[in-house]
């Protein structure tokens, strides 16, 4: 599905990103559309990570461009209120879990009674329920992925780039993130995420891309019917 | 010895006057040095020019700036001949705390730089991501960094506290008036009265061994 103004919602040509010296990831062109839940599947340093940070805005290409909704990455400010990038790792700001979930709404001026509704809601979704007040240092790796993806969803982001979204999650904290990314993609969001799990990718995304040391080796749709049965 | 503590526990008017006095400059000076200090830290630390890495090393060179040295600086500025001579700090309270805050402010700068540069990648990233602007981003660094800025805080009020080149150069030693604890030691050494010299001394190290305390209390929350 092309956005409203035609172009698509990520546009690369000639792409290429770098990690120091060494070349990370190179693309001659690629594009994700609006809606696609889009997983980057491949080993340790492929280059998901060096393409999910460049689609955030948080890496510079070193040649080609890099578009989002037709405008350069790192310069639109539609990316800044619609897009949200979540690391592996998540950095949880020191505070309580409410600051935390609470932030992206104050940071892109939501109202307060807005931003403190959707705090509650995506910490329901994502099993927060009685968190609010318990300090970001005390959390585990699993609960730190779901205030990052409540912080991701209360910001109100539709453009979700989550790398290893699962990757510390134990098997209920697993299911509750994938039960949130499902519903927030029902409502039209974009998913783009990183994964080295073929199942987690044939669970969650509309098309895969296979990365092999920097370039796309393989992009195909996932068969519904098929990653069903 | 016996003396020093009888003076510190009688509440001795005189020995109390000139501690009070020397935390209320060291104070005051300390609060000053933030105004300047946390900005040019954080400026060095976030944003990226030319003569960053210079200005860093200069700034972090004027953390060991002898202290007679500032004393000189300032006495040239508020004599009655220096520019801001008409103001009547020399002398006086004002001057201590104009000296006193010269000294503790590349301490501040520079250990807000170095704590600022240490924090984690992924916290910088997360802020932009999640469309914080300059503001918020300011206000979010300063309450992460908060117990390292804190420990500079605590750092250059040390500092303060135990100089005695800018006190007297600056306040003179006049007593009621300027008189701290490193000058009163000073004088009252000179003039054999051991005991209120070390009542003082006592005083000092006390100081000093909670601002080590603070400090160490504090590292282990560092990001």
């Amino acid at each position: 599905m092309r956005t409203e103004s035609g172009a698509a919602l990520f546009e690369a040509e000639g792409l290429e990103l770098r990690f120091g010296e060494q070349l990370a990831f190179a693309v001659p062109r690629l594009l994700v559309e609006e809606g696609e839940r889009l997983a980057l599947l491949g080993p340790n340093g492929s280059g998901k990570t060096t393409v999910l940070k460049a689609m955030g805005g948080l890496l510079a290409p070193c040649a080609g461009s890099l578009r989002f909704m037709g405008e350069p990455v790192l310069s639109s400010r539609r990316l800044r209120e619609r897009c949200v990038y979540m690391h592996q790792h998540p950095y949880i700001l020191a505070g309580t879990v409410a600051y935390n979930v609470t932030f992206g709404c104050r940071s892109r001026h939501v109202g307060r009674e807005q931003g403190e509704a959707r705090a509650r809601e995506a910490m329901r979704i994502l099993g927060l329920e009685g968190f609010g007040r318990r300090r970001s240092r005390a959390l585990s790796g699993g609960e730190s992925q779901r205030v990052a993806l409540a912080r991701a969803l209360a910001a109100g982001a539709d453009v979700l780039l989550l790398d290893e979204p699962t990757a510390s999650a134990d098997a209920d904290s697993r299911d509750l993130i994938l039960e949130a990314l499902r519903a927030r993609a029902r409502t039209g969001a974009t998913l783009i995420f990183s994964t080295h799990d073929p199942g987690l990718a044939r669970q969650l995304a509309t098309r895969v891309i296979l990365l092999d040391r920097g370039s796309v080796a393989d992009d195909r749709p996932v068969d519904r019917a098929e990653a069903a049965s | 010895m016996r003396e020093a503590f009888y003076l510190l526990f009688s509440g001795d008017p005189e020995t109390w006057g000139i501690i009070g006095r020397s935390l209320r400059f060291s104070v005051f000076s300390t609060l000053f040095s933030l105004v300047p200090g946390i900005p040019v830290g954080v400026a060095l630390a976030s944003r990226d020019f030319r003569l960053r890495r210079s200005l860093a090393a200069v700034v972090n060179a004027l953390t060991a700036l002898p202290t007679v040295v500032v004393g000189l600086i300032v006495y040239s500025l508020i004599s009655r001949s220096g520019p801001l001579g008409a103001l009547g700090f020399l002398y006086a309270p004002a001057g201590i705390v104009m000296g006193q805050t010269l000294l503790a402010f590349p301490i501040v700068a520079s250990l807000s730089y170095a704590g600022l540069t240490k924090l984690d990648p992924r916290f910088r990233e997360t802020l932009v991501t999640l469309g914080a602007r300059r503001l918020s981003r300011l206000v979010a660094t300063l309450r992460e960094a908060r117990a390292l800025l804190v420990a500079a805080l605590v750092t250059a009020f040390g500092r303060v506290t135990g100089e005695v080149g800018v006190c007297m150069m600056l306040g003179g030693n006049i007593r009621f008036a300027t008189r701290t604890m490193t000058t009163a030691i000073a004088l009252q050494t000179s003039q054999g009265e051991f005991d209120r010299a070390m009542s003082l001394g006592l005083v000092l190290l006390l100081i000093a061994l909670a601002i080590n305390l603070v400090i160490h209390s504090l590292a282990p929350h560092e990001n």
